[in-house]
């Protein structure tokens, strides 16, 4: 008798602990790697940007002097002109619909964020944010942005140069999943051969 | 007036150079034949699966995703929840998904539990649907479309009975729910030549009877019985999904991959082969090796003819120089005379290579699943035989240079 009521309280607790347990998972974060996924269709190029902090401003804690804001600050404006960082031929004559970037600490979101629609000019002022609430954390913090491009000649957009090597000297490396209509497939674009030819990936 | 000498000395020689361009023809075909080989069974290996955008599993590896899902090599680590898959399926971003449900073997095969949609979507070598070769799709619970190894190995025809093996490898049989042949897959040279297909409901229905990993004895619920049952299986395998547009697949993988009730894993399916080609792909540089080994012996093959044929050709050496003809003269007419029999076998090569293809297209397309391509030689193939012809001048520089010292003082003393 007395074994069943353990038994069930041991069953009760259990039951408990499972409802307080929540999902926990992070994401892998690897410092001078960065992943960069591009889909094209038809005309339109998404281009997404995942980037570790420490390759776009040289630190991942939460800025707090002026000086460390000012660094994230011009690195989100930065990752808002996507054609200054990744260069398309001329030939295929691409714009910008869409630019987005910001950066997040684990677990949290929008940091900053920098948005530009149609080309909209880019504003800093909205970016008083109070950045003293993460003052403690220790963890990662990444980079993103997200781009939707038009090009006028998709066709002649075969050819893209990372100038992005050159406006963050910390990052080395970026993974590049690219999908366009022959499929999906992946390479590297390292900072020492910045080129990536699209003809040559299928 | 060099080149038509080197021509007519070749033409004197036709035997021994014969020999020689047949050589290097032969050299050239086999390294251009093994470089198409490897670049069609990339092409093949990468055109396993087509038309999909994501694979969605329970987390594991990408590779080993693709290689159960897909290969039907390995195992799941776990299985993916109807729960999660109906959630999945109901969001904005998806087209189409298949559920596949693997796990039960018909002797050496794999069964895999499906819908009908799986023959509409699964699309292979750049977007070919799977082709019935005897028609029927499923329409009883208990219907199998069968691959086409599947039907040659074991020598099926439609309407065969077909009893599934619980588990792999092993020994106890759903007998109760024997399925028909309804319908057997053409040849296409991937996975899904190996594999037994049934509905996805079947595969619950054959496990109606059973419970912690056995059947209940005596418990045979009755065939028609299990038709009127509505079978909601409660967890699949994987899932195949299309996403209505290209731009929606990595904001879907992503909110797959931080689904939080499950730990799931979504992946691009050409970007995973891609990885495991990596791995495989070992083998492809050593045979580029060893067949760029080939072309080589043959070029030496062809400097070591030159050089025996300098010793009959002393006075002919002798006799230009006579004639007023400069050392150097003579050392371009012996490169001419290479690069000339490098570029007519190179050029027999190429011929030869298209001859075999056209012969041997369809044998290895039936036979092995792979699809050699017959098209016009690639920049790369260019660059091949551009190699070669210059490989075959610059190794000829050897005897060459030893006739443009020897030949005056060398020929004229000739001891018969």
């Amino acid at each position: 008798m007395m074994t069943k009521f353990v038994s069930a309280a041991v069953i009760c607790l259990g039951a408990s602990v499972v409802h307080a347990e929540e999902a926990r998972q992070l994401d892998a974060h690897e410092h001078g790697v960065g992943q960069l996924n591009i889909a094209i269709d038809a005309q339109q190029i998404a281009i997404e940007l995942h980037a570790p902090g420490a390759d776009i401003v040289g630190f991942e804690y939460a800025a707090q002097s002026s000086e460390d804001r000012g660094a994230v600050d011009e690195a989100v404006a930065r990752l808002a002109r996507p054609l200054d960082l990744f260069g398309f031929p001329e030939a295929a004559a691409c714009g910008v619909v869409e630019a987005r970037a910001s950066l997040e600490i684990e677990g949290e979101h929008a940091e900053h964020e920098e948005e530009a629609h149609d080309h909209a000019e880019h504003k800093h002022d909205d970016h008083d944010h109070d950045h003293a609430d993460h003052a403690e954390e220790a963890g990662h913090s990444e980079f993103h942005a997200e781009y939707l491009l038009t090009c006028a000649d998709p066709a002649q957009a075969t050819l893209i140069t990372f100038a992005y090597f050159d406006a963050f000297p910390n990052a080395r490396e970026l993974e590049v999943q690219l999908i366009t209509d022959r499929g999906a497939t992946a390479a590297e674009v390292t900072k020492a051969a910045p080129v990536l030819d699209l003809r040559e990936l299928f | 007036m060099i080149l038509r000498l080197a021509l007519g000395s070749l033409m004197a020689r036709a035997l021994t150079v014969a020999m020689t361009v047949l050589a290097i023809a032969l050299s050239v075909a086999l390294f251009l034949g093994v470089e198409k080989v490897r670049t069609g069974a990339k092409a093949s290996f990468a055109d396993t699966i087509s038309g999909t955008d994501l694979i969605v599993g329970a987390r594991s590896g990408s590779v080993q995703l693709l290689l159960y899902s897909v290969f039907r090599i390995g195992n799941a680590t776990n299985n993916l929840t109807w729960e999660s898959y109906t959630d999945i399926a109901a969001r904005p971003e998806i087209d189409w998904i298949v559920p596949i449900s693997l796990g039960d073997s018909h002797r050496q095969f794999r069964v895999m539990g499906t819908t009908v949609e799986f023959f509409e979507r699964y699309k292979y070598r750049s977007g070919r649907a799977l082709e019935m070769a005897d028609v029927v799709v499923m329409d009883d619970l208990f219907d199998a479309v069968i691959g086409a190894d599947v039907a040659a190995t074991l020598g099926y025809t439609v309407d065969d009975p077909i009893v599934v093996s619980h588990g792999i490898a092993s020994f106890v049989e759903h007998e109760n729910q024997p399925f028909r042949v309804a319908g057997i897959l053409a040849k296409t040279g991937t996975p899904v030549d190996r594999t037994v297909i049934v509905s996805l409901e079947a595969i619950e229905a054959i496990h109606v009877d059973w419970q912690g990993g056995g059947a209940i004895p005596g418990q045979v619920t009755p065939a028609d019985t299990l038709r009127q049952m509505t079978l909601e299986p409660q967890a699949i395998t994987a899932a195949l999904i299309g996403t209505q547009s290209r731009l929606q697949v990595f904001a879907l993988q992503r909110a797959i991959n931080n689904y939080a009730s499950e730990p799931l894993l979504a992946i691009l399916p050409g970007v995973a082969l891609q990885e495991l080609w990596q791995i495989v792909g070992v083998a492809e540089t050593a045979l580029v090796a060893v067949s760029g080994m080939v072309v080589i012996t043959a070029l030496i093959g062809m400097m070591a003819t030159i050089f025996s044929s300098l010793n009959e050709r002393r006075r002919e050496m002798a006799i230009f120089r006579a004639m007023g003809a400069r050392p150097r003269v003579i050392l371009s007419f012996l490169v001419i005379e290479a690069a000339v029999m490098a570029a007519v076998g190179a050029v027999i090569g190429l011929g030869l290579l298209y001859l075999g293809l056209l012969v041997a297209q369809p044998v290895v397309d039936a036979r092995f699943g792979l699809w050699l391509p017959i098209e016009a030689p690639s920049l790369r193939e260019f660059w091949v035989l551009v190699g070669v012809v210059a490989a075959g001048a610059i190794v000829s520089m050897v005897p060459a240079l030893r006739a443009y010292r020897m030949s005056l003082a060398d020929g004229m003393m000739v001891k018969i």
